[in-house]
């Protein structure tokens, strides 16, 4: 039994010595890289965030450096289902609040869409939006990450849910669908509705116990 | 291994007459998910390249260390751990090309060209023929690759490498960039390759 | 009841909408390779079916257990060796891919033996696929897919549990076994067609997977619907449907260019 043992070990050396060899450069790899994929994830929303909250011309002026960005978590309890939404209160150097953007998801066509809603202090009118995620059908659903789509949603009111149209009837609340992608164009208008009054009422004041960021 | 092919006719081999893609049949399905533009396809080639070019290498150098039944747990092995510093790689300095390419960087591991080629030569030839039969394959790999993702681009958005190539009024065949555009390109593009050997060996005889 | 109609809308995704064949293409080798007899399709879309559970439950196991920052196993072990604070947070997801490949690879094997000794009439029917189904992508792909719902979700809420990962990996399963025995019937019936040669084999083959791939299309969206319809956001969001309700077909039916010619998919 013991030779046979032995026999065994001798036999799977060679994987037991390149499994360690590997393993090892993993876990090099794994301590090099793992901060920048980090850095990476989080840039991805920061670098956004001064072009959601301040105007254009402004965003271009002011460098992420000038503002002071503190993030939060708002939880929602709906209908039995508990709901997260990242925030991210932005501050000028001066102190003064300049807007919040709130990451949120929600059913498209094809899979999740995840979008940024950037809403002016108190949250009483949006200031932008950023499609981060989506899978919807290219060359139709996928048109929303088109800014001249998004920018439609700049300056609505908040307290008027939106609603998509054909063809605008003049009302303040609508937003024109993309031909060949009602869904998703709706779905997109839904998400900013139902974050929007969800987050709403809690979103001043800002805690203070965060100083980070 | 007087009858082994040499480095040289291992680099021609693999471009086109044995294309891992059109000839052989390998590796389809990245072939059909990342054909959607050039940018994915080329950087998937890349992946593929890079994993095959250090797998052949690695199993060439330790091929006469190989026991014949577990030969293919030190090729799973082998390959698993250059995928994995592929995907970190890619996810650290290309980010969005990572989030685009998704699973599919990882299910390089089970894509049969590159076991085939641990098998078929590496694990049976010197390095540096082992080495030359990775880039021939590597290069052939790519221009399926490419080929397909040229004809799926630029006649689904009118656009190569996201340069608009066609005119304005070109109406985008959205139908390329979706999913059955893909079964429907590489069948055809199968299809044209076997008849231009048919038309080649009716010549010959 | 949450939870049900998200197992039911996991499993209709994974089984039709997004058909691992059809829309994430993988599985192509054995969809070209063994999709010329019925029997021998169905018996192959069974065999996938069955190691894609056991695999998705090792993997989530592992997963869960070992691999993520704070699972018990690992955090309990490398606090023999670490301070404490190091021991709970360490990460060993880096290793996930080779610890897939191996959890496959070593559950066909397990299934293979298991199923020779004590279900030979089993064996007979889809057996000699079995070795096959180590490098199909299929497998790994519902290993990832569960993968993706564990490890780095921002929320621990929305993490999935087991039952949703073998909801994914079963349905995915059951969605290769249709593609492929669809293709197989179309191929039995394609034998008696005269096809130019240059087509024959694989050319046609992918080229009838397009076709199916397009039929296949016309599934998505109706997962979003049903989740509108049974779990609806807001309020506000039912009486906008509801206003809409003359002109709900439009919803259903997006229109879609295919070569140029302006078409309507339902």
């Amino acid at each position: 039994m013991n030779f046979f043992k032995n026999s065994n070990l001798a036999q799977a050396w060679l994987v037991l010595l390149l499994a360690t060899v590997f393993g090892t450069a993993l876990a090099g790899i794994q301590v090099k890289l793992s901060p920048v994929i980090e850095a990476n994830k989080t840039r991805e929303t920061m670098e956004k965030i001064p072009d959601l909250v301040l105007d254009t011309s402004m965003a271009t002026q002011t460098a992420t450096q000038d503002l002071i960005i503190q993030s939060r978590v708002i939880e929602i309890e709906k209908n039995g289902i508990t709901k997260f939404y990242p925030v991210y209160d932005v501050q000028q150097k001066n102190g003064s609040l300049a807007g919040h953007v709130a990451k949120a998801r929600g059913q498209g066509y094809a899979d999740k869409i995840e979008v940024l809603i950037g809403l002016d202090a108190g949250g009483n009118t949006i200031t932008g939006l950023f499609i981060l995620d989506q899978k919807e059908t290219p060359g139709l659903g996928n048109k929303i990450v088109e800014k001249t789509w998004r920018d439609q949603f700049i300056n609505k009111l908040s307290d008027t849910p939106l609603i998509v149209v054909k063809s605008k009837t003049g009302q303040p609340n609508e937003i024109d669908g993309i031909s060949g992608a009602t869904i998703s164009s709706r779905s997109v208008t839904g998400i900013v509705n139902t974050t929007i009054a969800d987050i709403r009422p809690r979103l001043l004041p800002i805690p203070k116990t965060e100083e980070t960021e | 291994m007087t009858d082994q092919p040499t480095a040289f006719e291992r680099f021609v081999q693999g471009i086109l007459p044995e294309n891992p893609v059109f000839r052989q049949l390998l590796g389809l399905c990245p072939t059909l998910a990342v054909t959607n533009g050039m940018k994915p396809a080329l950087t998937m080639a890349c992946s593929v390249a890079f994993v095959l070019l250090c797998a052949n290498i690695v199993i060439s150098l330790i091929r006469n260390l190989l026991k014949p039944h577990l030969r293919i747990v030190v090729f799973t092995l082998t390959i698993a751990a250059f995928v994995t510093i592929a995907d970190r790689f890619l996810a650290a300095y290309f980010f969005q090309m990572s989030k685009t390419l998704g699973p599919y960087i990882p299910l390089i591991i089970v894509n049969c060209l590159i076991i085939c080629r641990c098998e078929v030569c590496a694990s049976k030839q010197s390095v540096f023929t082992a080495a030359s039969d990775a880039m021939g394959q590597a290069i052939g790999f790519g221009l399926a690759l490419s080929s397909i993702a040229a004809v799926r681009e630029i006649l689904g958005t009118g656009m190569f490498f996201g340069i608009r190539v066609l005119p304005e009024n070109w109406p985008d065949w959205v139908i390329m960039v979706l999913p059955p555009g893909a079964f429907l390109t590489l069948g055809l593009l199968l299809g044209l390759v076997n008849w231009i050997e048919l038309i080649k060996s009716r010549r010959a005889s | 009841m949450i939870y049900f109609i998200d197992i039911m809308l996991i499993a209709l995704t994974a089984a039709l909408i997004n058909n691992f064949v059809l829309y994430y293409f993988v599985g192509i080798c054995p969809f070209v390779g063994v999709s010329r007899k019925v029997e021998m399709a169905f018996g192959m879309g069974m065999a996938v079916t069955f190691v894609i559970s056991i695999a998705a439950f090792i993997s989530w196991s592992i997963t869960t257990m070992v691999l993520i920052p704070g699972a018990p196993l690992s955090s309990f072990v490398a606090g023999f060796f670490l301070p404490k604070e190091m021991a709970a947070n360490i990460d060993l997801t880096i290793l996930s891919y080779i610890v897939y490949i191996f959890s496959i690879a070593s559950a066909v094997q397990f299934v293979e033996m298991y199923v020779r000794k004590f279900f030979p009439m089993l064996y007979s029917s889809f057996g000699v696929f079995l070795p096959l189904i180590t490098t199909n992508c299929a497998i790994l792909f519902a290993c990832l897919t569960i993968m993706s719902h564990v490890v780095g979700v921002e929320n621990p809420k929305d993490m999935w549990d087991l039952g949703r990962a073998l909801t994914l990996a079963f349905f995915g399963g059951i969605g290769f076994t249709i593609a492929i025995v669809i293709m197989s019937g179309i191929r039995e019936e394609l034998e008696l067609c005269d096809i130019p040669e240059p087509f024959q084999g694989a050319a046609i083959t992918l080229i009838i997977g397009g076709i199916l791939a397009i039929a296949f299309m016309g599934f998505t969206g109706v997962d979003s619907g049903i989740r509108d319809l049974l779990l609806p956001e807001t309020p506000s969001q039912v009486s906008a449907m509801i206003q809409k309700q003359p002109q709900f077909s439009e919803n259903i039916i997006s229109s879609i260019e295919i070569f140029g010619i302006h078409m309507e998919i339902q």
